[in-house]
C-alpha cells in the first residue's frame, strides 16, 4: 500500500522510545540480588514430620505418580502408623498443590525455595524439608 | 429454531444449548436441512466419544448460529468397526481438519475428504490412540524405560498392617516376659513385683485401637 | 509442479512461528504459491490422559493445553464439570473468575504484542510489553502461587481467597498500565513501519468469516461484532459494562487495533470487578465426595472467549469418577488450517510470521 501523504506522526512518534534511556533499569541482577517470592508461592515441598501421619493420601491423589512413601529413619510422630513419609520425585512433580489440599493433618506444604541444580537427573528425589523445628 | 422444532425433536440441555439426535442414515439429510434452513449454520466442533460398553461412537456435531448465541448438538451413533461417515466439508470448509483429527484418533473414515493423511501422529501404525481399547500405560511400558531409584516405595496399607502385627507380637512377647517374671517373683517372694515397660505398651495399645478418623476423610 | 518453485519449511524452529509447527511453502521468488500447515511436533495426548484421571486430577493438566493463556482452559473445564454435575458457584467466586479471565487476557495481549512486533523486527516493543506482562504475572503469583500455570479456577469455585490488599495492588497496576498503553501507541500502533507492512496484508474476506467459523479478532477485525462475553454470557459478564472494539479492514492492522482496544476494555472490566466484588462470601462450593467425585452420564459443550477467540470444550461423563471424553477446540484449529493455508497464497515470505501472529495461532491447542 502506498501512502498518498507522508505519515509524519508515524515516523516521529516511535522516537519517543528514546525517553526510556532516562528511566532507572528494573532488571533483577540475579546472583547478587534475588527476587523475593510472594507468600503462598508453590515451590519445593515442606513437611511437618511431627504431624505427618503417613496416610498416603498425597500418594493417591498425585496424578503423576511422583510421590513414594518411604520408611522413616527416626520416628517423630507416634501417630504415624505406617512409619512412612512421602518422598517426591521432582522430575515428575507438576506443583499442582493437590497433595497439599488433601493432607489430613495439614503437614505437607509448598515452600518458597524453587531453585535446584544437579548434574545427575536421578538426584531429583527429595524428602520434603522438615519444617517442624 | 421454529423450523428446527417442526422437523426434529429438540431437547434443551442447559441454557442456550440444544440437542437433536438422528440416525446414521438420516444424518446427511439432517445436517443439510439444519445448515441451510435453520439458524444453526456454522460448525464449531466435531466431538466424538467412545462408548465401548455399548459398542458405538457418539459423534456430536456442534453447530452454532451466526450470532454465536446458541449451540446445537447434532448427535448420532456410529458403529466402532471402522465405519465411514459422509464428509461435511462441502458445507463447512473448517470440517476438513476436524475430520482429519477424528480419522487419526478413532479410525473413522470420512467419504469425500481427500486429506485424511497424518495429522498429529507420524508414521503411526498402531491402534488409533483415542479408542478405549488402546491402553496408554501398556504402550508407555512397552516403549519407554522408567528411571530407577524409586524401588524403596512402600505400600502404606501393607506397612500399617505389618506394623500393627509387629506391635501385637511385641505386646504378646512382652506379656509373656512379664508372666515369666511374675512367676519368678512369686517363686522367690523376696522382691517386690516390678513390671517394666507397662506404661509404654499400654500407650501403644490404645493408640492402635483408636480408629484414626482423620485419615479416612478427604482433606480439602 | 513448476520447476521454478522452491519448497521451504517455515518452522518448526523459527523465531517467527508462534510455537512448534511448520508451514510448508512453495515459493516463486518471494511469493508464496502454495501453503500447507504441518503439526505434530507438540502432541502430548492430554485428551487421552484425562480419560485415565479422576476429575480433580484432570483439572491440573488442562491449563497446559495452551501456554500463553491457561486460564480460559481452566474456566472451560470448571464450567463443564459444574454444568454436568449441576453445581452453582457463589457470586464472589464468579467475580474472582472474571477477574482472573481478564487479567489473563491482558497478559496474553501483552505477549501477543511482543510476538507481533518481534515478527516484523521491532524488538523494543517486545521488551516493554513482556516487562508489563511480568507485572501481571507477579500478581498471579501472589493470587495463585504460580506465575504461568495457575491451576486456580477449580470446579466449584476458585482455590484460594484473595490475599490481603490484592485488589488495591491490582488497581495500582491498572493505573500504571493505563499510563503505559499510550506509549505503546506511539511506538507500535502508530508506527509508520508497522502500518506500512500491516495495512492490506493478510485480509480475511468478510463474507466467508462467519460461515467458516472464524472466531475472535479475526471476526472483529473485519467488522463483525461477535464476542461470547456479550453473545452467550457466562459468569457475570452480563452485569458488566464494556464495549467490543470492531474495525473494518480485515487485515493485520485492523486485528492489531482490535486487540489494542480490548486491552483498554479489559482494564475497564477489571475496574468494575474491583468495585462490584462482594467482600464476603464463599469462594468454593465443595464437590461432593471430593476425591471420588463422579460425573453423571451426560455431555455438554461450553465455550469461553479467550484472548484469541472462542475456546470450546466438549465433555462427556460416564457415571464413574473418570471423564469419558474431553475434546478441546481452540481458536487456532480453524485459523491455522482452513484460514492460514488460504490466506498465505500470494503473500510474501517475510509476512508469514506476522500473519500467523496476527491470527493468534497457537500449536499446543491444535495438537493438545
Amino acid at each position: 500500500m502506498k501512502f498518498t501523504t507522508i505519515d509524519i506522526k508515524g515516523i516521529i512518534s516511535p522516537f519517543s522510545a528514546i525517553g526510556k534511556v532516562l528511566e532507572h533499569p528494573k532488571t533483577v541482577c540475579y546472583p547478587a540480588q534475588t527476587k523475593t517470592v510472594a507468600p503462598g508461592y508453590r515451590g519445593f515441598h515442606t513437611n511437618i514430620l511431627t504431624d505427618c501421619i503417613g496416610c498416603a493420601n498425597c500418594q493417591d491423589v498425585c496424578m503423576n505418580d511422583a510421590i513414594d512413601m518411604i520408611t522413616i529413619q527416626e520416628e517423630k510422630n507416634p501417630k504415624n502408623k505406617s512409619g512412612c513419609i512421602p518422598r517426591i520425585d521432582y522430575g515428575r512433580c507438576c506443583w499442582c498443590n493437590l497433595c497439599v489440599d488433601v493432607c489430613p493433618p495439614n503437614s505437607l506444604a509448598l515452600g518458597e525455595v524453587c531453585i535446584q541444580a544437579e548434574m545427575d537427573s536421578n538426584k531429583f528425589l527429595f524428602f520434603p524439608k522438615d519444617s517442624s523445628c | 429454531m421454529k423450523n428446527l422444532q417442526k422437523t426434529y425433536e429438540v431437547t434443551q440441555k442447559v441454557e442456550r444449548l440444544f440437542e437433536v439426535t438422528v440416525t446414521q442414515t438420516d444424518f446427511w439429510e439432517a445436517v443439510l436441512y439444519i445448515s441451510t434452513q435453520t439458524e444453526f449454520n456454522t460448525l464449531s466442533q466435531i466431538a466424538c466419544a467412545d462408548w465401548i460398553e455399548e459398542e458405538h461412537f457418539l459423534l456430536t456435531y456442534i453447530l452454532t448460529t451466526d450470532a454465536r448465541d446458541k449451540n446445537l448438538m447434532l448427535k448420532l451413533t456410529l458403529g466402532r468397526e471402522y465405519e465411514s461417515m459422509p464428509s461435511v466439508m462441502t458445507l463447512f470448509p473448517q470440517a476438513e481438519v476436524m475430520e482429519r483429527d477424528l480419522h487419526e484418533m478413532y479410525g473413522i473414515g470420512f467419504e469425500g475428504n481427500e486429506t485424511l493423511y497424518d495429522f498429529v501422529l507420524e508414521q503411526w501404525h498402531d491402534l488409533p490412540p483415542l479408542r478405549r481399547e488402546f491402553d496408554t500405560l501398556a504402550f508407555v511400558h512397552e516403549h519407554f524405560a522408567f528411571k530407577g531409584g524409586r524401588e524403596d516405595n512402600k505400600d502404606v496399607k501393607v506397612e500399617q498392617k505389618r506394623r500393627r502385627e509387629e506391635a501385637k507380637k511385641q505386646k504378646a512377647l512382652e506379656a509373656a516376659k512379664q508372666e515369666a517374671k511374675k512367676q519368678e517373683t512369686e517363686k522367690q517372694e523376696t522382691e517386690k513385683p516390678k513390671e517394666p515397660n507397662t506404661h509404654a505398651t499400654d500407650a501403644e495399645e490404645t493408640q492402635d485401637k483408636k480408629p484414626d478418623t482423620k485419615e479416612a476423610e478427604d482433606g480439602q | 509442479m513448476d520447476s521454478k518453485l522452491i519448497k521451504i519449511f517455515h518452522g518448526p524452529q523459527h523465531p517467527g512461528i508462534t510455537g512448534n509447527m511448520s508451514v510448508e511453502l512453495d515459493l516463486l521468488g518471494e511469493t508464496i504459491k502454495y501453503a500447507r500447515t504441518h503439526v505434530g511436533y507438540l502432541h502430548r495426548g492430554f485428551e487421552k490422559l484425562v480419560e485415565r484421571r479422576t476429575v480433580i486430577q484432570a483439572f491440573t493438566i488442562v491449563c497446559r493445553i495452551c501456554v500463553p493463556e491457561p486460564d480460559p482452559n481452566e474456566e472451560n473445564f470448571a464450567r463443564a464439570v459444574e454444568g454436568l454435575a449441576g453445581i452453582e458457584i457463589s457470586e464472589r467466586a464468579k467475580y474472582i473468575r472474571v477477574m482472573v479471565q481478564e487479567m489473563s487476557r491482558l497478559a496474553a495481549q501483552m505477549l501477543w504484542m511482543g510476538g507481533q512486533s518481534g515478527s516484523i523486527g521491532m524488538g523494543t516493543v517486545g521488551q516493554w510489553s513482556l516487562f508489563d506482562r511480568d507485572l501481571m504475572l507477579d500478581l498471579f503469583e501472589e493470587l495463585t502461587g504460580g506465575r504461568v500455570y495457575h491451576m486456580y479456577t477449580y470446579p466449584g469455585g476458585v482455590r484460594r481467597d484473595l490475599p490481603e490488599g490484592f485488589l488495591l495492588r491490582l488497581s495500582e497496576l491498572l493505573d500504571y498500565l493505563e499510563k503505559k498503553l499510550p506509549k505503546y501507541d506511539s511506538i507500535f500502533f502508530d508506527n509508520a513501519t508497522f502500518k506500512k507492512r500491516a495495512i492490506g496484508t493478510g485480509v480475511v474476506p468478510k463474507e466467508e468469516a462467519l460461515k467458516n467459523g472464524y472466531v475472535g479478532q479475526t471476526l472483529r477485525g473485519c467488522g463483525i461484532r461477535r464476542d461470547l462475553r456479550k453473545d452467550n454470557p457466562y459468569l457475570v459478564y452480563d452485569k458488566l459494562d464494556f464495549d467490543i472494539p470492531v474495525f473494518d479492514g480485515g487485515d493485520v492492522y485492523s486485528r492489531a487495533l482490535v486487540r489494542r482496544g480490548e486491552m483498554r476494555e479489559s482494564i475497564k472490566i477489571l475496574r468494575q470487578v474491583i468495585a462490584q466484588m462482594p467482600a464476603e462470601g464463599a469462594i468454593m462450593q465443595k464437590l461432593p465426595k471430593h476425591r471420588k467425585f463422579t460425573l453423571p452420564k451426560e455431555d455438554i459443550y461450553v465455550a469461553t472467549e479467550s484472548a484469541r477467540g472462542e475456546f470450546g470444550y466438549y465433555m462427556a461423563g460416564d457415571g464413574t469418577e473418570h471423564i469419558r471424553r474431553m475434546q478441546v477446540k481452540g481458536p487456532s484449529l480453524i485459523h491455522g488450517f482452513t484460514l492460514l493455508e488460504k490466506m498465505l497464497i500470494d503473500e510474501e515470505l517475510s509476512n508469514v510470521a506476522m500473519i500467523m501472529n496476527s491470527l493468534g495461532i497457537c500449536p499446543p491447542e491444535i495438537e493438545r
